[in-house]
């Protein structure tokens, strides 16, 4: 119960495929994170988990079952809207206790049938038994919101809106808890909050959550686990540190984070096992990483890069000259564009009180850790 | 399960496809035969044709006789079906030019300017939009017409006879201009509202004087907003009834009027058809006009921010667009004053105020034209209730399931005048299979065609309003799409749903030329009874009856006000 598994998923809209051959298998209990830009088909996947879409082949189960044929409403998962899609007629307390009245709708005799559906229509009329009452409390406290049940959802702040919608899927004790860009209505110190909101409510709770996300830094910073998608597929399911330190491709590399992307040629590889690749003008790079072709792209992160001036280091290994081309002040951090010959590098120093910023032209050494050097 | 949903999408297939024969039986065959009978010059019988055969020869036998004769008589004359046209082309452009002249101050004022009591002139100007035109054309008589308390103050002034004749080409213009502005005013603010600030100051940052930046940069800008509700203005006045009818003098031929006329008067069906067909024509061309103009346009929609106004609040120019507004607005407001007195009056018209006063108009009007109000309401009611039905399921076909086709058909009423709708229905349903005309129940499926585009704004407003993501929301939590809808998706539309219903009421108590044209004796609703005490000279009772339409009307329309207003959560 509660775990996720997705089978040769394909999706095809009107000849276009969104969706080819997806398979992921998402633990019990795990926070889950979709990443990629807009149209990769993140969206799409978690749609067809929903039930909103129905796959054109493939299976999807829930715990043990397949629910592929099942249709939305029976398939248990509580879904956390981008929009909210709060009921702007209902109260906090209604919107909330929506999924306990419609479950006492089809579960009750018919007296219950119709004063259910008298209560969904007007909240004035029937009453809620206490368990649905006592329910729907401690879910509006749970997320803090325990005073403000009696206003209409216009009434609310983004981030209560937000909790609101969060509490409503989670009241039912949904299987799985699925999060289409949550985050992407609200300014971003408030997002950064809700960052940390979420994710303590995933944890407290231990529900399974897939979360759909175009923010590397969001899919990071919250999940478990993040599947990179581009055009439809899966490129890369790992860690956030995994994926990070170790992309399996030049796409993924760009998308978590920025980095410096060069090509080269495989020349050697050494007695310690370390892959020798020229990049450009005779220089060479080691890498600890192995090579599987001659042509390969490399890839080094910003803050992998050591940056001195002159010869404060005596060491030749691997080590680049190159010319200050500008600095950028960013808060913490320094980010200097540094041009190697005719290579272009982005170098980020973290910013010392006292340290002033070195100026465009200055002659610098850029030193680079072998096990930094990622090859793909 | 997997049966049951193909079967619910069966029956919504089938509910379209009704509304679509709705629409055919309706408005396209009638459009349809009347084009014909354009031709023929005789009557069609289409639906006799399906259904026997020797209608169906003899219709063939009609069809084989067609000939572009009546078309081309038009123009050697003899008819005064040419000068009826002319005529109505001058009266509409003429009309237009002068609302937008008028009104152009007003709007700028409106939108530009600091001026004060914007809310009770905004009021005011809802005055015409509730006064059925030939109510409004008889106020003026009883202002400038021979005996109209204006006159009596011209003649006190000094004045030699009247101010200007009345029941004329310039007395129709006047009430058109002073009861037409709103269509008008209230695009054109929009207009003036779009020009982003930023542009005007960076005009005058150049350099430019204020008078040059209006010239060159405010007013070029608002042009679109300005020519398109000018010919909206020219359609509005073209299609008119109620004013000409009332107004034009014998000798005036207005196409509307000539017309009525030849279907009312003189059973002149091919006559009729043409002029319908002629009518047809020149308001779609306009309508057209007015789309093509406004496209491709949208100065507007540049930048999706709301831009900034800066309001002029220079005190010499403020004061002296207030008081031309107050004037403008003047006028309506002494014409329902007029129509008002002229309800509580015994006599009126030797003096510039009524001789004496009473409540006996009242009192005759609901012990004699009791039937009359009833009318009114139960036709109103049954259009409503039509209305509500084609309508949501309209609105639901069109922004649920992309169904553009029914969007196209249910406007195109837009662009047919009341009086050639009119027309094209009586003569479809004059004989069997199909004998409605002069029965209520084609009165109500005329007024509910006629007003059916509006509602259907309406309704498709409020469902598109509602994203698609409640609905799933609400199906995520549990519930199947048929609980959804009532749970959710019908409690949010309710309230658009009940302002366009009560749109279209108050509309059918006020539609003069439908009523006039089809409505069988035992049917006269308000409107119609109002009319034909005017033709009899029962001018009290039927300002007596037209203040209770305006009484209902105002009252009905704050209260869909409310409602839509309520609508904002």
């Amino acid at each position: 119960m509660g775990s996720v598994r997705i089978e040769h998923l394909n999706k095809v809209f009107n000849g276009n495929t969104a969706l080819e051959d997806v398979n992921l298998e998402i633990r019990e209990g795990e926070f889950f994170a979709l990443l990629g830009p807009s149209g990769c088909g993140k969206t799409t996947t978690m749609r067809c988990v929903a039930g909103f879409e129905t796959p054109t082949s493939g299976k999807i189960y829930i715990g043990d079952k397949d629910v592929s044929n099942i249709p939305a409403n029976q398939r248990n998962c509580g879904m956390v809207f981008q929009s909210y899609a709060l009921f702007p007629h209902l109260s906090v307390f209604e919107n909330v206790a929506y999924s306990l009245n419609i479950r006492r709708f089809y579960q009750g005799g018919m007296g219950t049938k119709i004063a259910t559906l008298a209560h969904l229509l007007n909240s004035k009329l029937g009453k809620l038994d206490r368990e649905t009452e006592k329910k729907v409390r401690d879910s509006l406290d749970f997320v803090e919101l325990g005073h403000l049940a009696d206003r209409l959802p216009g009434q609310l702040s983004g981030g209560q809106q937000q909790r609101v919608a969060l509490a409503r899927a989670l009241v039912m004790e949904p299987a799985v808890l699925l999060m289409d860009e949550p985050l992407s209505n609200l300014d971003k110190k408030l997002r950064n909050v809700m960052r940390v909101t979420i994710r303590q409510i995933q944890q407290k709770v231990g529900i399974t959550t897939i979360f759909v996300t175009h923010d590397q830094e969001e899919a990071m910073s919250m999940a478990d686990r993040v599947a990179v998608m581009h055009g439809g597929k899966l490129v890369q399911v790992d860690t956030p540190t995994a994926l990070y330190s170790n992309p399996v491709s030049r796409f993924v590399a760009d998308f978590v984070g920025s980095s410096n992307i060069l090509q080269g040629s495989v020349k050697e590889t050494n007695d310690v096992g370390e892959t020798l690749i020229e990049i450009g003008g005779n220089r060479l790079l080691r890498s600890s990483f192995p090579a599987k072709k001659k042509d390969v792209e490399v890839i080094i992160r910003p803050e992998s890069v050591r940056l001195f001036t002159g010869d404060a280091t005596d060491s030749t290994d691997n080590i680049l000259d190159g010319t200050i081309e500008l600095s950028t002040y960013l808060g913490p951090t320094i980010r200097y564009d540094v041009k190697v010959g005719d290579l272009q590098f982005e170098v980020d120093t973290i910013f010392e009180a006292g340290n002033p910023l070195l100026e465009p032209g200055t002659k610098v050494k850029l030193e680079i850790d072998p096990s930094r050097v990622v090859i793909i | 399960m997997k049966k049951r949903l193909s079967l619910r999408f069966d029956g919504f297939d089938v509910l379209k496809w009704i509304i679509y024969l709705f629409f055919f039986v309706f408005l396209i065959i009638p459009l349809f035969s009347i084009l014909l009978v354009s031709f023929t010059g005789e009557p069609v019988n289409l639906f006799g044709s399906l259904t026997n055969e020797k209608i169906l020869s003899s219709t063939l036998k009609k069809l084989s006789n067609v000939s572009v004769e009546a078309y081309t008589s038009i123009f050697t004359g003899g008819s005064g079906y040419f000068e009826a046209l002319v005529n109505s082309l001058k009266l509409g452009v003429g009309v237009a030019l002068l609302v937008t002249i008028v009104v152009l101050p007003i709007a700028y004022a409106f939108a530009r300017t600091k001026m004060p009591f914007k809310p009770f002139f905004a009021a005011i100007c809802t005055i015409p939009l509730i006064m059925p035109t030939f109510i409004s054309s008889y106020a003026f008589v009883l202002m400038f017409g021979k005996t109209g308390w204006v006159n009596h103050i011209y003649q006190a002034l000094g004045g030699e006879g009247v101010l200007f004749d009345v029941q004329s080409m310039m007395g129709i213009v006047l009430v058109q201009v002073f009861f037409f502005f709103p269509y008008a005013l209230w695009p054109m603010v929009a207009a003036f509202k779009i020009c982003d600030v930023t542009l005007e100051e960076a005009s005058q940052n150049l350099g430019a004087k204020s008078w040059y930046t209006f010239m060159r940069v405010t007013l070029p800008l608002a042009m679109p907003g300005i020519i398109s509700s000018m010919l909206l203005i020219f359609t509005v006045s073209f299609s008119d009834f109620g004013t000409p009818i009332i107004l034009a003098p014998k000798d005036l031929n207005l196409i509307v009027v000539e017309a009525y006329r030849e279907i009312a008067g003189f059973f002149n069906w091919a006559g009729s058809a043409v002029l319908t067909i002629i009518m047809l024509i020149v308001a779609a061309f306009f309508f057209w006009l007015q789309r093509m103009v406004i496209k491709g346009k949208e100065y507007g929609t540049i930048s999706g921010k709301p831009t900034k106004q800066k309001l002029n609040d220079h005190k010499g120019a403020v004061s002296v667009l207030t008081a031309y507004t107050a004037l403008v607005m003047l006028v309506p407001l002494l014409a329902v004053g007029s129509v008002f007195l002229s309800s509580v009056a015994t006599t009126w018209g030797h003096h510039a105020l009524p001789d004496g006063y009473t409540l006996d108009h009242y009192k005759t009007i609901f012990s004699t034209s009791g039937k009359n109000i009833m009318n009114s309401m139960l036709l109103a009611g049954g259009t409503l209730v039509i209305s509500v039905i084609i309508s949501t399921f309209v609105s639901y076909f069109v922004v649920r399931r992309g169904a553009s086709g029914l969007d196209f058909v249910s406007s195109i009423p837009l662009i047919v005048p009341g009086i050639a709708l009119g027309i094209a229905l009586i003569q479809t349903f004059n004989t069997a299979p199909l004998h409605l005309t002069g029965t209520a129940l084609l009165l109500i499926i005329a007024y509910t065609i006629r007003r059916m585009p509006y509602m259907i704004r309406s309704t498709m407003s409020s469902m598109m309003a509602i994203r698609k993501d409640i609905e799933e929301a609400a199906v995520s939590l549990g519930a199947s799409s048929l609980v959804a809808a009532i749970t959710v998706i019908g409690p949010l539309m309710l309230p658009g749903i009940a302002a366009g219903a009560i749109l279209v009421f108050v509309t059918v108590i006020k539609e003069a030329s439908i009523s006039i044209l089809l409505a069988p004796t035992d049917w006269a609703p308000m409107s119609l009874a109002v009319f034909q005490n005017l033709l009899r000279g029962e001018y009290y009772t039927a300002c007596a009856m037209a203040i209770l339409i305006i009484v209902i009307v105002v009252i009905l329309q704050a209260l869909a006000k409310k409602i839509t207003k309520d609508q904002l959560y």
